[in-house]
């Protein structure tokens, strides 16, 4: 690595080579910015990644099927099954959530009104 | 054989090519090393006081006495595509620690790593039962009524979306960094113009994956400035591996960066269908859950942190919420830096955080 990167120097070529990548980096970048901005560049990455989703959809399909069946046919759960399951779980957590916080609240105010008759 | 000053001449050089060949493979090796290494980050002391699901709540230890501390706590809420470790990246430059010091009583929301089960959280779940419990644990926790909260990039969405919904709760003081709320210029900045076109279909990327995959939103994100993430991060890193406290820095945000986690189908949807393309918080249409989000609603004093160089979230997505929010008390703040650099780089500790903190003191006792 040179050790004036910054000053141009006509006998120190890696100092040169690194001044050259730098202002080739920075002119790369430039225009793939640009180009990334485009609505054109948009309008094809949409409609590429559109296009392989949709293709594949199909074989997704299928394969999901498939496997619900093979499941099924092995008295296993699927995966919308634990999907459910864990949703209900998440709804009985948010219940006890609650209640731990009125018990919470029950608490405090049972602390305050004691001590406000044991000051009395 | 006669030793002349011609030979020892000769096997200086030799050594001294010996010893930069020895250097570079050593750089090598540090590169290497650099790349598929993990290195500390997210060490301040924290308690875990709340879960739900995959949603975490972390209390920092305090490190200044309760006499000394502000009694308003401050709740931190991320994004919810990204892990919240940026927020205390590494001992020494993490803004936790810095609040810490600064006397406040920190906690961080983690929204947790989405899976499978986790697809139909959309931004009402997000804003009406996730967020209104945290802050009341937050509230319980601390003994107070009243809070500050700062969200960042999603995270600022969604801070916004709870504050126009439920502004009775107790929200004093709502600091917004880098807030992608207004969307109704399709030109600026390549998430709006990508999402935008009549080509883009989330509904098909979340039927075929389900969650979105973190790569895909990395990829995204990369996208945007390919050169750079591609081929300039690794240059720079290059170019300054005898700099051990750029490393450090280099290697701190390369691990959060690495860290990539799924984003809920739902709110993947939501967020391109509602957000990006019909912009329906600005243009008053949102409902969550039925409940309208009217912006006019926000009354806690509002702190807006704006990056001027922002290629993710461009600045004109953040401005416009001042002239819509119900608040007297509001401010802007610009910072010249990009969407992670003014809270995570090297000149955030003299910019953004102390103007954070200068602001948040006047307002938390």
């Amino acid at each position: 690595m040179s050790e004036n990167g910054n000053q141009f120097d006509p006998f120190d070529p890696t100092g040169m080579l690194k001044g050259m990548r730098d202002a080739t980096l920075e002119n790369w970048a430039k225009l793939m910015t640009g180009v990334v901005n485009t609505d054109a560049y948009a309008g094809a990455t949409g409609a590429m990644l559109d296009a392989s989703l949709n293709a594949s959809a199909p074989l997704r399909k299928l394969m999901e099927t498939s496997m619900t069946q093979s499941l099924a046919s092995c008295n296993m759960p699927s995966r919308d099954d634990i999907v459910r399951l864990a949703e209900q779980l998440t709804h009985i957590e948010m219940r006890l959530d609650d209640m731990e916080a009125k018990l919470d609240a029950l608490a405090r105010s049972t602390a305050g009104r004691r001590k406000r008759s044991e000051s009395q | 054989m006669a030793t002349t000053p011609e030979t020892i001449d000769g096997l200086e050089q030799f050594h001294q090519v010996c010893a930069s060949w020895h250097k570079a493979a050593e750089n090598v090796r540090k590169f290497n090393r650099l790349l598929t290494t993990d290195a500390k980050i997210a060490q301040t002391p924290k308690q875990l006081i709340w879960t739900l699901n995959k949603a975490k709540l972390f209390r920092y230890t305090p490190v200044r006495p309760q006499a000394e501390r502000h009694k308003t706590p401050l709740l931190l809420v991320f994004a919810i595509m990204n892990r919240p470790h940026v927020l205390d990246l590494r001992p020494g430059h993490s803004f936790v620690e810095y609040m810490l010091k600064r006397g406040y009583d920190v906690y961080l929301l983690d929204w947790g790593v989405p899976g499978p089960e986790d697809q139909s959280i959309s931004f009402d779940e997000y804003t009406l039962d996730y967020l209104p419990r945290v802050v009341r644990k937050v509230k319980s926790f601390a003994g107070v009524e009243e809070f500050s909260m700062l969200g960042w990039c999603l995270g600022a969405l969604i801070a916004t979306l709870y504050a126009a919904l439920r502004p009775n709760e107790g929200l004093k003081n709502l600091i917004l960094l880098t807030a992608p709320l207004d969307f109704s210029d399709k030109t600026a900045g390549g998430f709006a113009r990508w999402t935008s076109d009549p080509a883009f279909n989330a509904d098909s990327i979340v039927e075929a994956f389900g969650n979105v995959p973190g790569e895909l939103i990395d990829a995204g994100a990369k996208m945007l400035k390919p050169v750079e993430n591609f081929v300039g991060a690794y240059v720079n890193l290059w170019d300054n591996l005898d700099d051990e406290s750029k490393v450090d820095a280099w290697h701190a945000m390369n691990t959060w960066v690495r860290d990539i986690i799924p984003m809920s189908g739902a709110a993947y949807r939501q967020l391109i269908n509602d957000f990006y393309k019909r912009n329906a918080l600005i243009e008053n249409s949102l409902r969550l859950r039925g409940e309208p989000v009217r912006l006019s609603n926000l009354r806690a004093s509002l702190l807006n942190v704006i990056a001027e160089a922002d290629h993710i979230t461009p600045p004109c997505q953040s401005e416009r919420i001042m002239s819509l929010v119900g608040t007297e008390d509001k401010t802007v703040h610009r910072v010249r830096g990009g969407h992670i650099g003014i809270m995570a780089g090297r000149g955030a500790e003299q910019t953004t955080w102390p103007h954070i903190d200068q602001w948040l003191a006047d307002r938390s006792d």
